[in-house]
């Protein structure tokens, strides 16, 4: 069955390219087929969501990475030949979809974040120079391939579970070279940024570590989350790399974001594009981050955050 | 510790600054003709990390680019950095591959050189499709292991830690193999005055187009527009009437309660 095809890591990951999936199989009126990493339950709750038949790839073993799936994945597309297939854009997901590309010889759109079909042809969006411009591309090879940034799209909802589907199971795999000798989880939940209502973020023009207190405190009295920019959390080391914005780390979209002390490089403001207010506090009038803020205020963020905090706390007591 | 001695590869890019790209207002497109380039800072972690597993280890890196010919300038700089030699696959045609072509280059070009390992940047400073890396290692039909922070070989093993979405995955595949790094996995080094002078006696071995198979682009873009960010653009002064006011704003636009 050629159509539209997805593939995610995660059920989570894959309830989201099922929307944008189906949608493209409705605009070609071709079916879509979604593959579920080693769980028939999940494959099962796919066709429930819409896909018209999904893959099921077999339970790995303990040391077989997610990549040990490539040769399968690669060999199925090349028999049926779909017209779009699209990947989660988890780390390994865009490990999967640039092997996969390169095994069909095909051409991959990395880290969509719109597509459309245009004459039959699927028209995709990307960021270029670390979000200063927007590439639009079209792939002219099959299947036409893209990654999708994790959250990009909302989860499909519309459950019907007397939907039915082809479910076909695929033979166990056999290892590649690369061999898992252990995993080690997140150390601690940091929370996930990307979902947060309202984000305090902070840069160098914090000091010392002991100061993220003050933006924790205006954190908390907003009910927001915290997060940061780059240097802060790899140069530094002062809150996990998940809680990182921009380019290489996570794209938000908040309510409201507040930055602390950040200069505005395009690399961290790519990530904040769609918050709906964007405020900032620098000291210096002449950053760049003022030209994309709504709100911004010049002056030291260690006068300022304080008084803010002691302000809507007031305010809150009311 | 034993020496092993490894043929490392590092691959890098001669990227546009994107501090230097301005936009036409009129047509929201981009202007190129003044921007100067640099090696992609990505690519740093991946010549600092080569030439610090061959320092540990024994041997020698090779630093590989494929480019158009203006980057040829990039070679002194990648060479200070370290590196014994240098690869510069250079043609007029090459000065915008998508990654496959890309990638399709760098195979055929290292395919006949020895090598234990191939070490690329997570992504380009410039595209950042984070491509090049696995589709090589597919070419060259070696095992890969994308975003490593770290990196140690046992024998003819190499052992990395590598990010997944859910923390750290550690695995380990056999020599030859491909990696491609993180930031976070070293801090390059800065080239002194003694590298710079040094980099000029190192060899550079050129490959052009025509000693190459053409390679045919699957992607055609349609449009490249600069990204814009319309916002308010109000600016506060810290006092305290101007932060009360910034406060109602806040509580206007709904957006806390
Ligand atoms: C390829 C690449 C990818 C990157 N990806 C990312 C990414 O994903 N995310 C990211 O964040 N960065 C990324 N970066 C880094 C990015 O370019 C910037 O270096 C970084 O975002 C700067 O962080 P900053 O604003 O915290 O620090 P700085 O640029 O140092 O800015 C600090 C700001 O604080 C202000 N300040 C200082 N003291 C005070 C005070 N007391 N009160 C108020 N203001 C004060 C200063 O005026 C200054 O504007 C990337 C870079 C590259 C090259």
């Amino acid at each position: 069955m050629a159509g539209v095809w997805v593939f995610a890591e995660n059920y989570e990951h894959g309830l989201e390219l099922l929307q944008i999936g189906r949608s493209l199989a409705d605009k070609t009126g071709v079916e879509l087929t979604a593959f579920a990493c080693g769980d028939k339950e999940v494959g099962q709750q796919y066709i429930y969501y819409g896909a018209h038949q999904v893959f099921i790839l077999p339970p790995l073993a303990e040391d077989q990475p997610l990549e040990t799936y490539v040769p399968a994945i690669a060999e199925v597309a090349r028999q049926e030949d779909p017209d779009i297939f699209l990947f989660a854009a988890t780390l390994r997901g865009k490990e999967i979809a640039a092997r996969v590309a390169a095994r069909l010889n095909t051409g991959l759109c990395s880290e969509c974040i719109e597509l459309d079909i245009k004459d039959n042809k699927l028209e995709m969006k990307r960021v270029l120079y670390g979000g200063a411009a927007l590439q639009t591309i079209i792939c002219k090879t099959r299947p036409q391939m893209a990654t999708i940034p994790v959250h990009t799209f909302t989860s499909v909802t519309d459950l019907d579970n007397t939907r039915q589907g082809i479910i076909k199971e695929f033979d166990p795999i056999s290892s590649t070279p690369v061999k898992v000798r252990d995993r080690q989880p997140r150390a601690q939940e940091s929370g996930d940024i990307t979902r947060s209502r309202v984000l305090v973020c902070v840069g160098r023009g914090v000091e010392k570590e002991e100061d993220l207190k003050l933006a924790r405190e205006l954190a908390e009295i907003l009910g927001g989350d915290l997060a940061c920019t780059r240097p802060i959390a790899e140069e530094l080391h002062w809150m996990p790399q998940e809680t990182y914005i921009g380019l290489s780390g996570q794209t938000v979209k908040p309510e409201l974001y507040i930055g602390l002390g950040i200069s505005g490089q395009i690399q961290h403001t790519t990530g904040i594009r769609d918050s709906r207010i964007i405020c900032t506090i620098n000291k210096d009038e002449d950053a760049p981050i003022f030209k994309i803020s709504d709100y911004g205020i010049v002056g030291d963020l260690y006068k300022v955050v304080p008084f803010l905090s002691q302000e809507l706390a007031r305010l809150k007591k009311k | 510790m034993f020496k092993i001695s490894l043929n490392i590869i590092a691959c890098f890019k001669w990227v546009v600054d994107h501090e230097d790209i301005k936009v036409n207002p009129e047509t929201n497109e981009l202007v190129l003709d003044r921007a100067g380039y640099r090696i992609s800072d990505y690519d740093r972690f991946a010549i600092e990390e080569a030439v610090a597993l061959s320092e540990q280890y024994g041997g020698s890196t090779t630093a590989v680019t494929v480019g158009f010919p203006a980057a040829k300038k990039s070679l002194k700089d990648a060479l200070a950095r370290g590196p014994e030699k240098a690869i510069f696959i250079n043609d007029p045609a090459f000065a915008n591959l998508e990654p496959s072509q890309t990638a399709a280059i760098l195979a055929q070009s290292i395919n006949n050189q020895e090598f234990d390992l191939i070490i690329c940047g997570e992504g380009s400073g410039d595209l950042y499709a984070q491509q090049v890396g696995p589709r090589l290692a597919e070419h060259l039909n070696i095992p890969c292991a994308s975003f490593v922070r770290k990196i140690t070989i046992e024998g003819r093993e190499l052992i990395a830690e590598r990010r997944v979405d859910e923390g750290i995955e550690i695995i380990s595949m056999p020599l030859p193999a491909l990696v491609t790094v993180l930031p976070e996995i070293n801090s390059p080094r800065v080239p002194g005055l003694k590298d710079t002078l040094a980099a000029s006696k190192k060899p550079v071995v050129e490959i052009t187009g025509s000693d190459l198979e053409e390679t045919v682009p699957c992607l055609e873009t349609v449009e490249i527009k600069a990204t814009t960010m319309e916002r308010n653009c109000e600016k506060f002064d810290a006092n305290e009437d101007d932060l009360k006011r910034f406060v109602e704003v806040l509580l206007r636009a709904g957006v806390i309660d």
